[in-house]
């Protein structure tokens, strides 16, 4: 009788990793629960905001943009406790102990955080339909909703999940993730914002502005994720 | 067991560039003020446009008086821009050789690149902003480039803050790397975005071939001007940090032994 050793794949370990997260959100149901809680209070906010305009404004051309709004501060919100219980308990210091690529961590963190916030984003755009959307009529191809949305998500919980590794080391973390993350996904932002207003709106020649402002939108996330998975080795480790 | 690493490796009590840095802080304020002088004496007006008071048609458009003085702005607001890019450039420079090398010079090398990166990216933002306000007549607006200033300079105050909030030199300087590359690489993805995306107002002076050679020459003035001034004030400032280093090693190894 022999003992079989073999080195995990790092397939297996991303998904490990992976189960670790979804299994914690499963018990606890922490994170979809505050940033769903949390999203559905901007949308109150945003009710009471424009209280006064909706029936001279065209909700159809800010719509787009309070979405982006809705999401940027959800997520904010989400990626600033994703690190926070890797912290307790030491959590961290154990991933760290184990021989494995450390850019595994970054990528199961992001699946992770990618995942939360589709979550959220499932619940709260019907939401965001049903409360804005229903008294004006959206454009024909507004179910190409999903693309930039996807896109989005993708850039966000990627350059996010460096940034909050960063920011849970320093002093003050939850100012410093904002001040970072805000000005550094604002290009990724500026684009998916446009591609959203595009097809909200609906007008004629509307697919051109989305299809290129989804593509640049791609762009930054293909950039920015190659990026932060390689300079996540020096953060980690710091 | 760090300062026992450090006491054989004191920061270096200043390099050879420091001897100019003094003269080049000199040649780029004269220069810049033989700029600012040229500007207003020696380069024409647009398109050999006189200012007396009268508006004048170019390309078959009005322009007051007002706006061939405001033109002025472009001689210092091109140089300065494009000084600040170069220093944060730099930084990233630094940032990357930091990351490679683990040595504690480069961190202070790219932090000081970042400071006089603000400097000039505040003069651009005021230098770009009075521009704003005369030629189209706005405080603000999100036009590509004026978006992508503001970025960098959030950026740029990011990164201090960041500095202030970590108390570990050794994490702070990694930290700090990171998002100097990542500013590096955002800002000009930022200036491709918003620039393809919507259509743009900002004058593509040199593809239309508007410069006219006394121009050209004021502008290469101000320029060269600049660039000096913003190394000298890069050598002076990262020879009183690092002096400042030297010092503090120095105390530490006296109390060591």
């Amino acid at each position: 009788m022999s003992v079989v050793l073999k080195t995990p794949s790092t397939f297996q370990q991303y998904k490990t990793l992976l189960r670790k997260d979804l299994e914690q959100e499963f018990r606890t149901k922490e994170m979809i629960t505050s940033m769903g809680i949390y999203a559905l209070l901007v949308l109150v906010v945003f009710g009471a905001a424009l209280g006064q305009t909706t029936q001279a404004l065209d909700l159809l051309q800010v719509s787009g943009g309070l979405l982006w709004t809705l999401i940027v501060f959800t997520s904010l919100l989400g990626l600033n406790r994703s690190f926070n219980h890797e912290k307790e308990q030491g959590c961290l210091e154990g991933i760290l102990l184990v021989p494995l690529d450390r850019s595994v961590i970054f990528l199961a963190k992001a699946t992770s955080n990618i995942l939360f916030l589709l979550a959220v984003e499932v619940i709260t755009v019907p939401l965001f339909y049903f409360f804005f959307l229903t008294a004006v009529t959206p454009g024909e191809s507004f179910w190409l909703l999903v693309l930039p949305l996807l896109v989005g998500t993708i850039g966000m919980a990627g350059i996010g999940t460096l940034l909050s590794t960063i920011t849970v080391n320093t002093r003050g973390k939850d100012v410093m993730l904002a001040v970072l993350f805000v000005p550094i996904i604002f290009p990724l932002l500026f684009a998916c914002a446009s591609a959203t207003t595009a097809i909200i709106v609906g007008a004629e020649g509307a697919m051109d502005v989305f299809y290129p402002a989804l593509l640049l939108a791609a762009g930054y996330d293909v950039i920015m994720l190659l990026l932060s998975w390689v300079l996540y080795d020096f953060v980690i480790s710091a | 067991m760090a300062n026992a690493k450090k006491s054989h490796a004191l920061p270096e009590g200043g390099q050879w560039p420091d001897a100019i840095a003094f003269w080049a802080v000199l040649a780029g304020a004269v220069l810049t003020t033989i700029g600012f002088l040229m500007a207003f004496l020696y380069a024409g007006p647009v398109n050999g446009a006189s200012v007396d008071g009268m508006p004048e048609m170019i390309g078959g458009q009005m322009v007051s008086s007002k706006l061939l003085l405001s033109q002025k702005i472009f001689y210092f607001h091109m140089p300065v821009a494009i000084v600040s890019f170069g220093a944060l450039a730099f930084a990233g420079y630094y940032s990357v050789r930091f990351l490679m090398t683990k040595n504690q010079r480069y961190d202070t090398c790219a932090k000081v690149a970042m400071e006089i990166s603000l400097i000039f990216v505040v003069c651009t933002m005021i230098t770009g902003d009075l521009w704003t306000r005369f030629e189209w007549g706005v405080w603000w607006t999100w036009d590509p480039r004026l978006t992508t200033y503001l970025i960098l300079m959030l950026i740029i105050i990011a990164y201090f803050v960041l500095r202030g909030f970590i108390d570990e030199p050794e994490r702070r300087s990694i930290y700090s790397a990171v998002v100097s590359i990542i500013a590096l690489v955002d800002v000009p993805i930022c200036l491709m975005i918003t620039r393809m995306i919507p259509s743009s107002i900002h004058p593509v002076v040199l593809r239309e071939g508007g410069m006219t050679g006394d121009m050209g020459m004021t502008v290469g003035v101000c320029m060269i001007g600049m660039i000096l001034l913003g190394f000298g004030m890069y050598r002076l400032r990262f020879r009183q940090v690092r002096l400042a280093q030297r010092v503090q090693a120095l105390k530490d190894e006296l109390e060591e032994n």
